[in-house]
């Protein structure tokens, strides 16, 4: 494997679970409503992966941590939607929420040893001729199945998105929820219902870190990826396959690091570390292109 | 006179025709006893409405009459607290449009409807299920807008379209989605007369094909050209219900704008000396940003002591008050004001108080901008319960918030707070909307004891009763020109109709 193709696979397995919850949180935003407890389903999601894989294998793994992130997207729609609390409260609490939570439910159930407990990985699946196109075949199409998941859906959801009327309505939700109540649009179910998205792909996405990647779990191992996530969705200017692609740039900056020290240049790994996060901010402060949200992302009353 | 007996009719033609020409029909919509508060403020007070199968029914009243209030109850968007809701024979309770639009009502709303980030195509399209073909639609947008002389672009972004396209757009909407009851809330507002031509035209049609229009309207020459029936809405009540053939203009104007709620006065205020002039306006020219003249050639003057009521439709006036209140300046010509003066808005809770703060916080408010430096809060503190006492306002204590206390009495204490300084001039913006009989008539008798210690009153009010009763002479202003009336109700209601359009 070339030093390129090192570094497109890394790329791709660094953006996977980004894309997952990137996604979702695409799908949530277009509604009007902001989770900023992304962070805290993708923890439960590694939690609940790592411990569903644990007792039935990698694809129990994958539901295991999509019901954890559906759990934390149950509890977010009931404050923020059922109660109207402050989404960006209810979501700051939530995240803090289930760091500690799973950390403490971690060595409840595993000890605190520190003996590092490994849970079943999904083995790489290439993909018959796919992978053997030149260059980008093997880091396409030789990854992990969840990977293809995330394939088939990220036309899925742009088609839902587009193309039906439930995705009219959405979007009418998180343009003007007023004026789409006003057409008929069921307003809160509608976001009820992209919370919950929200939540799967996210506790999905935490499943990615645990049982695609690691092979194990440790506390706080989402790293900040919800709030990247976040970043990634103004970056990719809430539209699904802008965010995709968002997703890959903020990957390919972590992969850098990795392509620079094969091929001997003498940068410091940090830089490298620091890359994503730069862009994150330069992706908020508009670099892009000046970004605009859905015009209710966050309120009730418009 | 005549007129004034009519004006109180409350009968309702449906039913009464049903039993002779109708036997079997069901009206298409009818809403009994309708009642709603927003807060303290009573929005509607058991109003009804029956609307026939193939006819077009005027709802019509002054702003804040509760028309738009009532159809968006018919709608589904707004839920009543009393009332009740037929359409087609059918008991219904909408909990949300969807369901009204699914009982076949369509409504054409004045604000709020569209949205600006979407396409035409997408707009119309909003609310339905399944599969969204942008060319499905577009085509069916076609259609209606062929059929019904209404051209639009369906793939243009509704953000581009200017406010008569957004108008044609909602219009062409309600057709697309198949209603067949259509409630139209100020549709000809910002349409040129052509298409108001065209738009009434198309409405004909549709009800002689047995859909049936609801037309939410202040200009009584659209509904007494176009409307089968007309109802009259009055503060929430309903005031006037007939058949348009048994009603006239005068009729129309004086049920919209009187009041039978209005007291007498209570006792005769005693002669004023008009020789002090608090206010002088020379020659005032005004035009507003969109370069429309709104007030020409205008001189008069306000003596101390003096209560001047001032008539006029659909906010004509309202340039004239403000720069009456200080709040506009004058394009040409020259106004000499006193520095104190208390302005009473009409729209209390965005104008005039912040609900969510206390009594002593909104006693602060009055002139800040025009303050600078430390806040004396115990002074203030002292003021608040001064004006709780002076004007008999009913509060837990200074230290309630604004939200707790009645309309009446956040308007009790608004007038206390812009009161309280002695001002040499107060202007104020219907006073008494929304308020009940009771607290009315206490700030009646506020405003005449501010008078008689000699502050020169200007007071604004869409109902004629209230103007009667409280002016010692009145303005009428129409089309930028101000005339004098005498402060009784038939010369300031013929004085209205005879100047407006």
């Amino acid at each position: 494997m070339s030093a390129v193709q090192a570094f497109l696979e890394g790329t791709i397995r660094t953006a996977t679970p980004l894309a997952f919850a990137a996604l979702g949180e695409t799908v949530v935003e277009r509604a009007g409503i902001i989770n900023i407890g992304l962070e805290g389903a993708i923890i439960a999601g590694a939690m609940g992966g790592f411990t569903a894989a644990g007792a039935a294998g990698t694809w129990a793994g994958f539901a295991g941590a999509g019901i954890a992130g559906l759990f934390v997207a149950v509890v977010f729609a009931f404050f923020a939607i059922r109660l109207r609390a402050d989404q960006i409260i209810t979501g700051t609490a939530i995240t803090l929420f289930f760091l500690g939570a799973t950390a403490t439910l971690y060595r409840q159930l595993y000890g605190v040893t520190g003996a590092a407990l490994t849970s079943p990985t999904m083995p790489v699946t290439p993909i018959p001729l796919l992978s053997s196109i030149p260059v980008i075949g093997q880091p396409l199409f030789a990854q992990p199945a969840i990977t293809y998941l995330l394939y088939v859906l990220i036309p899925c959801v742009w088609w839902c998105m587009y193309r039906t009327h439930f995705g009219l309505g959405l979007r009418a939700s998180g343009e003007s929820a007023k004026a789409a109540q006003a057409a008929g649009v069921p307003v809160s179910r509608i976001r009820f219902i992209a919370v919950l998205f929200g939540g799967l792909l996210g506790g999905i996405a935490g499943g990615v870190l645990v049982i695609a990647q690691a092979g194990s779990f440790a506390e706080g191992m989402s790293a900040g990826r919800g709030f990247i996530a976040i970043a990634v969705v103004v970056l990719g200017r809430w539209h699904p396959l802008g965010v995709v692609a968002a997703a890959l740039v903020f990957a390919a900056a972590s992969a850098l690091q990795y392509l620079f020290q094969a091929m001997g240049w003498n940068i410091p790994y940090q830089t490298f570390l620091a890359l994503p996060y730069v862009l994150t901010l330069l992706g908020l402060a508009g670099i892009a292109g000046k970004a605009t949200a859905p015009a209710a992302l966050g309120q009730w009353q418009s | 006179m005549d007129v004034h007996t009519r004006a109180n009719w409350t009968l309702s033609p449906p039913a009464a025709d049903a039993s002779t020409e109708h036997a079997a029909e069901q009206p298409d919509l009818c809403l009994h006893e309708v009642s709603k508060k927003f807060g303290n403020v009573i929005a509607l007070d058991k109003a009804s409405l029956t609307l026939r199968k193939g006819s077009i029914h005027a709802l019509l009243g002054e702003n804040g009459a509760g028309k738009t209030t009532l159809m968006r109850i018919a709608f589904g968007l707004i839920r009543p607290d009393s009332g009740s809701i037929d359409v087609k024979g059918k008991r219904v309770d909408f909990a949300s449009p969807a369901q009204a639009i699914a009982s076949g009502i369509g409504m054409v709303h004045q604000q709020f409807s569209l949205v600006p980030e979407m396409t035409v195509a997408e707009n119309v399209a909003l609310g339905g299920r399944g599969r969204y073909d942008a060319k499905t639609t577009a085509r069916r947008i076609e259609a209606i807008s062929n059929r019904i002389g209404m051209q639009l672009d369906p793939f243009a972004k509704v953000k581009t379209l200017t406010s008569s396209q957004r108008q044609k757009l909602e219009i062409v909407r309600t057709f697309a989605h198949d209603a067949s009851i259509l409630i139209l809330d100020e549709p000809t507002a910002v349409l040129t007369p052509r298409d108001i031509g065209d738009l009434f035209a198309q409405l004909r049609k549709f009800a002689a094909e047995g859909g049936s229009v609801i037309l939410i309207t202040h200009k009584l020459r659209d509904a007494i050209d176009n409307a089968d029936d007309v109802t009259v809405l009055r503060r929430g009540k309903c005031v006037l219900a007939s058949p348009m053939q048994l009603v006239d203009q005068g009729t129309l104007a004086l049920a919209m704008l009187g009041s039978s709620t209005v007291t007498p006065p209570s006792a005769p205020r005693p002669a004023t000396n008009l020789s002090r002039v608090v206010v002088k306006f020379d020659d005032v020219f005004f035009e507003d940003e969109r370069r429309v003249a709104r007030l020409e050639n205008a001189s008069l003057q306000v003596a101390a002591g003096e209560i001047v009521g001032v008539a006029a439709l659909e906010g004509a006036a309202s340039q004239m008050l403000g720069l009456m209140a200080g709040r506009l300046q004058p394009t040409s010509g020259t106004i000499k004001l006193p520095t104190a003066i208390g302005f009473v808005p009409e729209d209390r809770s965005e104008e005039a108080v912040i609900p969510a703060q206390t009594l002593i916080e909104n006693t602060a408010l009055a002139n800040a901008g025009a303050r600078s430096r430390m806040i004396d809060w115990h002074n203030v503190r002292t003021q608040t319960t001064h004006i709780i006492a002076d004007f008999s306002v009913r509060a837990s204590g200074p230290t309630a918030a604004m939200s707790e206390l009645s309309g009446g009495n956040q308007q009790k204490f608004v007038l206390g707070r812009e009161l309280k300084d002695h001002p040499a001039l107060l202007v104020l913006e219907n006073p008494t909307q929304g308020l009940d009989v009771h607290a009315a008539n206490a700030i009646h008798e506020k405003i005449k004891a501010a008078a008689n210690d000699g502050t020169a009153i200007v007071i604004y009010s869409s109902d004629l009763d209230e103007l009667a009763a409280l002016s010692d002479r009145v303005l009428v202003v129409s089309r930028g020109r101000i005339a004098a009336a005498r402060p009784d109700k038939e010369s300031i209601g013929s004085l209205l109709l005879e100047t407006a359009d």
